[in-house]
């Protein structure tokens, strides 16, 4: 072989290249002509087979629409000729090349037209309004978007602890008008165990603390018993968050979400609440338990108790106490006189558990 | 159909493909012409062209790749030649068309891939019988319909069934479900989501379940997993939705399992895929299979899905150094783990590279294909001697999951650190295992090409960990026919095999090309 390239004729040596070098350009140029044969011939597979099933469909339709016997078992007895195909005695022959003979390809499942070009993106075609195209589109290749040319709504949600992702979702959930079709929403999911209805994303935290004794609760009555072990008598810790003595941020960012969730149900849950609590406060001062430090919520709706039954600091010196650490104490200050949101709260966790009655106590208790 | 035989008339004479609805009987008119001759002209025309795909598959492509040039000098090429199918002879395709006009010889055989040229189309014609041949020879390296492997009759069986039967208890999926679906990350589930979708695109695993091989609605065990995948293979090659998949049962299924898949679990925190996938499978082979709980170490056998799926058995020899006797010892794995620690360290002294490249078979020779020495109680010496001992593979399984063991908890004084190791693995599509078999040593160099053949796997998915080890994402790329699709949590999109093959892959899955 003396030739400067081989059968592609692409890669190709200089003319005054010695033999070797020849040799060697035309080995590289007949390997890549392989590849590209190679491809080509898969490809050349895939479409003349798919045309040929087309022009047989096709054949078929006809002769099945031609003869009027409903026998399912045997072929229609007719002859029909098309241009791709003939059918005859239950069997369909090909006349022709399918290549040249038809153009469009049926899905050979339900056979309708496969639609050729994907509809967005890299190579898009607008598709024919007037025809019904087989239901298996190709995928479409676009950035931001999925093979179905969907995209989602933006990556916010779920992906931070904090709820206000999660009311934004909904807000938008709301509406979907807003985006156009192809834009998803991140759907919700039930919980099987408690049958509550959970957006997706948060739905494994969700069951990690539903089903599997894990997640924030599980995490909080660890780090009780860890610290507050050695210094309460408390064999089990309380299951409740608000159990929690230590007024540490962790503590607090929890009780701020629920604050805000519980709205719906405050006036339910406060009037259970107004009935138990003067019972509940009695009973924390008869033990007087040893001083504790306490969390702004309880310490606040405790204080206006103690100031109406006993002589204790009034809520202002609480509150100054507290202030240093957060802010949403001078809102509670603002709304003593009525009963706000947070009492809901600790009404709520007093039905539930009389166990966290003991450690609600604490606190006030603690500044004797 | 009715006229179709059951029998074949007489097992010399060879058969066009039985007519079915939607495919022409014969690739075109003049394959026709040829095959409708006579039976004669059709059993050579057939016999011939078995023999010419045996000689392009199963021996040196030398011989297909030499043809005689007109100064009767043998000539090899590169590039494919042509083997007329009506006479013995090889011919480049510049004589082709010659040989064509002096004989009326028409079709020919490309040298390479075994495809069917017909010079009267001047195009390659893809005929229904000769196709399915070639297809088998390739495939499975025999043209017969009976598999030599075990599980197989598993699936082939349904082909067998009447089609009457099929369309009167089946549903047929709109063209629209094709099993392509993200999975919603549910709060750092990621590391599930690959692991379900490498299953989702598993062949074997979707037509067990397909065949409601495990059905929802006859399972009585509550949160049943297998319920749960059950229902999940529904709803993607089911349903019309493109939408992603919320998998609320798989997750609350996890979640309530006996055994936890992963110690100290604490749900929002990142798990690893290999951990997700072992429970997995060993989840639903107690659901599907004995109900024995596989015991590591053992030859647990088990002819669930699970096991006929992924586990396969290796052989460990243990010979002392002192006697030269030898110790064998057998057990079943569900998966490889490779090691790339200490191959790593030692390419990178050798290279000075920070990150040095290796090779997913670096990996595998180090294994099961290097012995390493241990010390040892021999029986026959009665005493401890050193040992040598050497690890292959004795039962292949259908699909080979690989482990590149790319996260190190390095022992501290006080604490364990984690690290990963970043080295780019390559791997290729397709991998010849047979160099990690018990066969590969007392092997015969003729049977070699049939052995080869039956340990040649292709990918069909990896999962990908990208990030830090702390902190991190799973990807995964799944091949569903020929083209890869990576699949983000929700999001799926193509992919490019270059994209695949240029991942950081953590866990790889072949599958068998046999069955493939």
């Amino acid at each position: 072989m003396n030739s400067a390239t081989g059968r592609a004729g692409i890669i190709r040596a200089r003319d005054d290249a010695g033999s070797m070098d020849k040799l060697a350009h035309s080995v590289l140029d007949d390997v890549l002509f392989n590849i590209v044969s190679d491809l080509l011939m898969k490809t050349h597979r895939e479409e003349k087979t798919a045309r040929a099933t087309t022009a047989a469909i096709r054949v078929e339709k006809l002769a099945s629409d031609a003869s009027e016997s409903s026998t399912p078992d045997s072929g229609p007895d007719v002859r029909i000729e098309t241009d791709a195909a003939i059918y005859e005695d239950g069997k369909v022959l090909l006349k022709g090349n399918p290549l040249k003979t038809t153009t469009d390809i049926l899905c050979p499942r339900c056979h309708l037209p496969r639609l050729l070009y994907p509809t967005d993106g890299k190579g898009a075609r607008k598709p024919d309004p007037t025809i019904v195209y087989c239901k298996k589109h190709p995928f479409i290749e676009k950035p931001g978007c999925d093979i179905y040319g969907q995209s989602w709504v933006g990556p916010g949600p779920g992906r931070g602890k904090k709820k206000k992702d999660m009311d934004k979702k909904d807000g938008a959930d709301g509406t979907p008008e807003q985006r156009p079709p192809n834009v998803l929403s991140f759907p919700s999911a039930t919980c099987s165990k408690c049958k509550r209805c959970i957006l997706v994303t948060r739905l494994n935290n969700h069951m990690g603390s539903c089903i599997g004794n894990s997640g924030r609760n599980a995490s909080r009555a660890a780090a009780q018993r860890i610290n507050g072990g050695g210094s309460q008598n408390e064999p089990t810790p309380p299951p409740s968050q608000k159990a929690t003595p230590t007024p540490t941020s962790r503590a607090q960012s929890p009780r701020k979400r629920d604050v805000s969730d519980d709205d719906d149900d405050d006036s339910e849950t406060s009037h259970k609440k107004k009935k138990l609590k003067p019972s509940q406060t009695k009973k924390v001062i008869l033990k007087t338990k040893p001083p504790l430090k306490k969390d702004k919520i309880k310490s606040s709706s405790l204080s206006q108790e103690q100031k109406a039954d006993y002589d204790v600091p009034s809520p202002k010196v609480l509150n100054k106490i507290k202030s240093k650490a957060e802010s949403p104490i001078k809102k509670l200050k603002v709304t003593k006189p009525t009963i706000a949101s947070p009492m809901s709260k600790n009404g709520r966790d007093i039905d539930g558990e009389s166990e966290s009655s003991g450690t609600l106590s604490s606190p006030p208790a603690s500044r004797h | 159909m009715a006229t179709r035989p059951t029998t074949p008339a007489s097992p010399k004479n060879a058969k066009i493909k039985s007519p079915s609805p939607g495919c022409p009987v014969f690739g075109c008119e003049h394959v026709q012409i040829l095959l409708c001759q006579s039976q004669e002209v059709m059993n050579s025309s057939i016999a011939h062209y078995k023999m010419i795909l045996r000689g392009i598959f199963d021996t040196t492509p030398i011989l297909s790749q030499t043809s005689t040039n007109q100064e009767g000098r043998p000539v090899t090429s590169l590039t494919s030649n042509y083997l007329c199918l009506q006479c013995p002879v090889t011919l480049s395709e510049d004589d082709r068309l010659k040989h064509g006009t002096e004989k009326l010889h028409r079709f020919y055989v490309d040298s390479r891939t075994g495809a069917l040229y017909c010079q009267i189309c001047d195009d390659l014609v893809w005929d229904p019988t000769l196709e399915e041949l070639r297809v088998r020879k390739i495939g499975t390296g025999t043209f017969s319909t009976n598999r030599k492997r075990k599980h197989d009759e598993l699936f082939a069986e349904s082909s067998k069934e009447d089609p009457r039967i099929i369309s009167a208890n089946t549903t047929v999926a709109s063209c629209r479900a094709s099993g392509l679906r993200g999975i919603y990350n549910a709060g750092a589930t990621c590391y599930q989501n690959v692991v379900l979708q490498s299953f989702l695109h598993n062949p074997l695993l979707r037509n067990f379940y397909l065949s409601d091989g495990h059905q929802s609605s006859e399972c009585s065990i509550s949160h049943c997993l297998s319920c749960a995948m059950d229902d999940m293979f529904q709803d993607f090659y089911a349903l019309e939705s493109t939408n992603g998949y919320t998998a609320a049962n798989i997750l609350s299924g996890f979640w309530i399992s006996e055994k936890k898949a992963f110690e100290n679990l604490v749900t929002t925190k990142e798990q690893d895929a290999h951990e997700f996938f072992q429970f997995l499978a060993e989840e639903l082979h107690e659901r599907n299979g004995d109900g024995k709980r596989p015991q590591s170490g053992s030859e647990h056998t088990c002819n669930c899905i699970i096991h006929q799926t992924f586990y396969g058995k290796m052989q460990t020899t243990t010979t002392c150094q002192n006697c030269h006797n030898s110790t064998h010892a057998v057990q079943s794995f569900l998966d490889l783990s490779l090691g790339v620690d200490t191959l790593a360290q030692r390419r990178a002294k050798k290279t000075g590279q920070k990150l040095p490249a290796l090779t997913l078979g670096d990996c595998l020779d180090e294994e099961y294909v290097k012995s390493d020495k241990c010390e040892y109680r021999c029986h026959k010496c009665a005493s401890i001697q050193q040992a040598r001992r050497h690890t292959s593979i004795k039962r292949l399984p259908n699909v080979l999951s690989i482990q590149l063991k790319r996260f190190e908890f390095k022992q501290g004084k006080h604490d364990r650190a984690a690290s990963k190791i970043d080295n780019p693995v390559s791997f290729p599509l397709q991998l010849n295992m047979l160099p990690y078999t018990n066969r590969a040593r007392n092997r015969d160099s003729r049977e070699n090409l049939e052995l080869e053949r039956s340990c040649t796997y292709d990918l069909l998915s990896v999962v990908v960990h990208v990030g830090e080890i702390e902190t991190g994402h799973y990807v995964s790329y799944c091949r569903v026919g020929d083209q890869w699709f990576k699949f983000n949590d929700h999001k799926v999109e193509l992919a490019r095999v270059s994209d695949v093959l240029g991942a950081q892959a953590y866990l790889l899955f072949y599958i068998i090309r046999s069955l493939a």
